[in-house]
């Protein structure tokens, strides 16, 4: 995958429930791994908010260039994010082509226009995707099973 | 716990250390299936939990095939399937029996949710299963499905009524999925969470209980030490011995052999052992018996420490598996005793040497002493006694040793000898070294050592006692000691005999005549009286000897009076004894004889006598008065019968030889037991008959050749 996923801030109740030097041990090792990767990430930051079933984004307008996706779940079920870009050549301004199963996105037919994809993540998570958006219409979904159809999709415009 | 009675300071914390590591580990165990039973509870039944859920897809999407075949005629109950979804979702949220699903399992129990996020999950299941139920029966009815109201969240756009029941279908299957997701990645975390715990648990465990062990050995060596310290520092050795032989040796042990316990280990320690002594202590290590064995160990000096052990068989011991000797050095009580033991043999040579020479009443048999002495000193060193003659100018050998001979010293006068000259024994460890006595070099047998011990008398030397050894090996202390006790007790004895004989000669005879004098003929008068023994008695009276005396000097006398002792004696029988008696009286007794035979001996003596007087002396006679046995029974009666044969040999003109007369005893003296008779002379006492003898009344004829 070119794009880079993380998980930020996962939950600390593991820390919590450890009492044990082993365990600090353990934690002290992850965190230090992790400290590699939790620079700033440069670019707009755009709040990405997901829940049964809706997406949500603040600002929905950015600037052209490095954009920052700060996605939170708030559940209570899991979800992913796709980024695909709209109105192009591809897609035009009609809706996202569907699968034969009439469920779910097109999402190898999409590939071309896809510039961003977070796996499903759990709830509570928060999880930045960081993408290099051109100018344009982008639509952000969550393709799975239903949770398009179900309202699952927003888009932001990038200038 | 048995060493703890006598081991009392480090004991209670061995013991802690021991109950501290059974605690932790009780309470470890406790803490982990606390923790097992927590974290696992949970998870428990949520196999049910799962399995419902994932029931929950297959059961969303046949409600809505079984809608769209009842809408197409066919034979299908869509409001039982939605009737079990519905349950199910309830069951799942607030705990309780699922119903069973025909063809698929029987009721299942499910537990009560707790968990909120799993909660709002089934929450959420439980909207869309209420959302598509009441689509599906509006779809039944031919009312509008997009006019049932939503209460999932979810909104769809404008779909067909179908497209909308598989939305709500695929929205309620995915929605369990994720819970059935939920459920798995929950126990997944228990698993790992407790796994974690039990880990850190178990290293904390672990940690502590290491500690506390570390704590426990060093309590334990801490003990350890103090009883090796208290082994070490005693005096007392202690060996254990086993079929390997040395396991273990004390301190005190290496101290004394001077090497290290590792050379003291297996065959080590019998290497120091006496030769005569192995087989004790390999005795005692095979069996364990004696209680007590005595045994020398050489030390790093070479010299044999003397070793009382007390054994202790502790073979079946299985911390000792061994023969445990627990030995004292008795070296210096050996010695003591030894030295004690010396003594009290000097002491009784010394006691038996003086009985001995009290019993030798002469020279002859004290040297004899001397010789048997000699040998019991030494039966090997060559012993020799040198004793000065009367002239004390030399040296003659008095008494040799019996076994080992002489050491012939060379030495022929008194102050010739170092050891005479010092008056202290001397001795000489090598005849070749420079302050050797010259006269011990070039002896016969070679280069030798030598002892010289000085025997004196009353502050007199007497002589020298000497004795020769090996060269270096001069005779022990002992020997030295004895052979003084000896020096000093035979010069003793030997001046004691010497000046007895020479008291004894002097008290039994006649200084003037050399003859015995009247005691001793007493003596040997008495004995013959006791004996009943026959013999003659005669008593002798030189003739004018007074006048003899004043005429021609006392000197003449004398020269009389040895004259006419030497003439009787010759005249004399062998067993004849004469005396002086006193004055010019002599008194002859002739045992065997009667009167008259004694008569006969006597008339030659008074010839002998008349032709003696030749050559310038004086011519003297001699008148004598014999008696015999059956005379009288006692020496004075007997004296006095002779006596009055010398009165009458006097009256009758001198020169003569008359038997006496037993009457002329007084009344009651008579052996015979006849009265006196009258006309015959009283018998005089002796100091009469003295008076008798020297009576100034007696005619004196000399006649001069």
């Amino acid at each position: 995958m070119q794009l880079r996923s993380q998980t930020v801030g996962r939950s600390l109740s593991g820390f919590r429930a450890a009492g044990g030097i082993a365990l600090a041990c353990i934690g002290l090792v992850a965190t230090s791994c992790g400290g590699v990767a939790r620079a700033v990430p440069p670019g707009t930051v755009v709040q990405v908010s997901q829940r049964d079933f809706a997406i949500s984004v603040s600002p929905k307008r950015v600037p052209a260039g490095q954009i920052v996706l700060r996605v939170r779940n708030h559940g209570p079920d899991r979800h992913e994010l796709i980024v695909v870009r709209t109105g192009s050549v591809l897609t035009g301004s009609a809706p996202l082509p569907m699968r034969t199963d009439g469920m779910t996105v097109d999402e190898e037919g999409l590939q071309p226009a896809t510039v961003g994809v977070l796996e499903p993540g759990p709830t509570g998570s928060v999880r930045e995707l960081q993408v290099r958006l051109a100018p344009g219409r982008y639509e952000l979904i969550c393709n799975m099973a239903g949770h398009f159809l179900g309202g699952m999709h927003t888009v932001i415009d990038v200038h | 716990m048995r060493t703890s009675h006598s081991f009392q300071p480090f004991a209670p914390r061995a013991r802690r250390a021991v109950v501290a590591i059974v605690l932790t580990f009780a309470l470890a165990s406790a803490v982990g299936t606390a923790l097992t039973i927590w974290k696992t509870g949970p998870s428990k039944g949520q196999a049910a939990v799962v399995e419902v859920a994932s029931r929950q897809r297959t059961l969303a999407e046949r409600y809505v095939e079984e809608l769209l075949l009842v809408r197409a005629g066919a034979v299908a109950s869509p409001a039982q399937t939605g009737s079990l979804l519905t349950r199910s979702v309830a069951a799942q949220l607030t705990g309780g029996e699922a119903p069973p699903v025909n063809g698929d399992d029987d009721s299942t129990r499910l537990p009560r949710q707790d968990d909120p996020s799993l909660r709002a999950q089934l929450l959420e299941e439980q909207r869309l299963v209420h959302d598509l139920t009441l689509a599906g029966r509006a779809f039944l009815a031919g009312a509008p499905v997009e006019a049932v109201s939503l209460t999932g969240h979810e909104r769809l756009g404008p779909l067909t009524p179908t497209q909308r029941l598989r939305v709500l279908a695929a929205l309620t299957s995915n929605v369990s999925l994720d819970i059935a997701r939920t459920v798995a990645n929950r126990a997944d975390r228990n698993i790992a969470t407790l796994t974690r715990l039990q880990v850190g648990l178990g290293i904390g465990g672990l940690v502590v209980s290491l500690l506390l062990a570390w704590a426990l050995v060093a309590a334990t060596r801490r003990q350890t030490a103090h009883f090796q310290s208290l082994v070490n520092s005693s005096t007392d050795l202690v060996l254990v011995l086993s079929d390997g032989g040395c396991r273990y040796a004390s301190g005190s042990v290496t101290t004394i052999v001077g090497q290290p316990e590792a050379n003291l280990l297996r065959d080590g320690f019998l290497q120091f052992v006496h030769d005569d002594d192995r087989e004790v202590v390999e005795n005692a290590r095979r069996t364990g018996q004696p209680q007590t064995i005595v045994f020398r160990l050489r030390s790093h000096a070479g010299e044999w420490r003397h070793l009382e052990a007390h054994l202790t068989d502790l073979r079946h011991d299985r911390h000792v598996r061994g023969v445990v000797l627990n030995a004292r050095d008795i070296t210096e009580r050996f010695r003591l005793e030894q030295e004690l033991t010396r003594q009290a043999q000097r002491d009784t040579f010394g006691t038996q040497l003086v009985e001995a020479l009290e019993m030798a009443d002469e020279e002859e048999t004290t040297l004899g002493v001397v010789e048997r002495a000699m040998t019991e000193i030494s039966s090997v060193a060559p012993t020799e006694l040198l004793l000065s003659d009367s002239s004390r100018a030399h040296l003659e050998r008095a008494a040799v040793s019996p076994t080992a001979g002489a050491p012939a010293c060379p030495v022929e006068s008194p102050f010739s000898c170092v050891a005479v000259r010092r008056g202290n024994p001397v001795v000489f460890e090598s005849s070749e070294a420079l302050n050797a006595c010259p006269k011990l070099r070039d002896r016969t047998g070679g280069p030798c050592s030598a002892v010289c011990v000085p025997v004196s008398f009353m502050g007199r030397s007497l002589g020298v006692l000497h004795a020769t050894g090996p060269e270096g090996r001069p005779p022990d202390p002992q020997q030295i000691a004895q052979l003084t006790t000896l020096a000093t007790q035979a010069g003793a004895r030997i001046g004691t005999v010497r000046a007895f004989e020479k008291t004894q000669l002097q008290a039994s005879t006649d200084g003037l005549t050399g003859l015995n004098n009247r005691r001793t003929l007493e003596t040997h008068l008495r004995a013959l009286i006791r004996d009943r023994a026959q013999f003659a008695l005669a008593i002798a009276d030189l003739d004018h000897f007074k006048q003899l005396n004043d005429k021609h000097g006392h000197e003449a006398g004398d020269r009389a009076l040895r004259s006419f002792a030497q003439t009787v004696q010759r005249g004399l029988r062998d067993g004849d004894l004469i005396a002086r008696w006193g004055g010019e009286e002599f008194v002859i007794v002739m045992p065997g004889a009667d009167a008259q035979g004694a008569v006969a001996v006597l008339e030659r003596v008074r010839e002998a006598l008349a032709r003696a007087h030749h050559g310038g002396h004086p011519v003297f006679t001699a008148s004598f008065g014999v008696a015999d046995t059956t005379h009288a029974a006692t020496l004075e009666q007997l004296l006095q019968v002779a006596d009055t044969g010398l009165y009458i040999s006097k009256d009758a003109g001198r020169d003569r030889i008359t038997i006496g007369e037993a009457s002329a005893l007084p009344r009651g003296l008579d052996p015979t037991g006849a009265g006196d008779e009258p006309g015959v002379r009283p018998a005089r006492s002796r100091p009469a008959f003295h008076d008798a003898v020297s009576d100034e009344d007696h005619e004196v004829s000399i006649r001069l050749a």
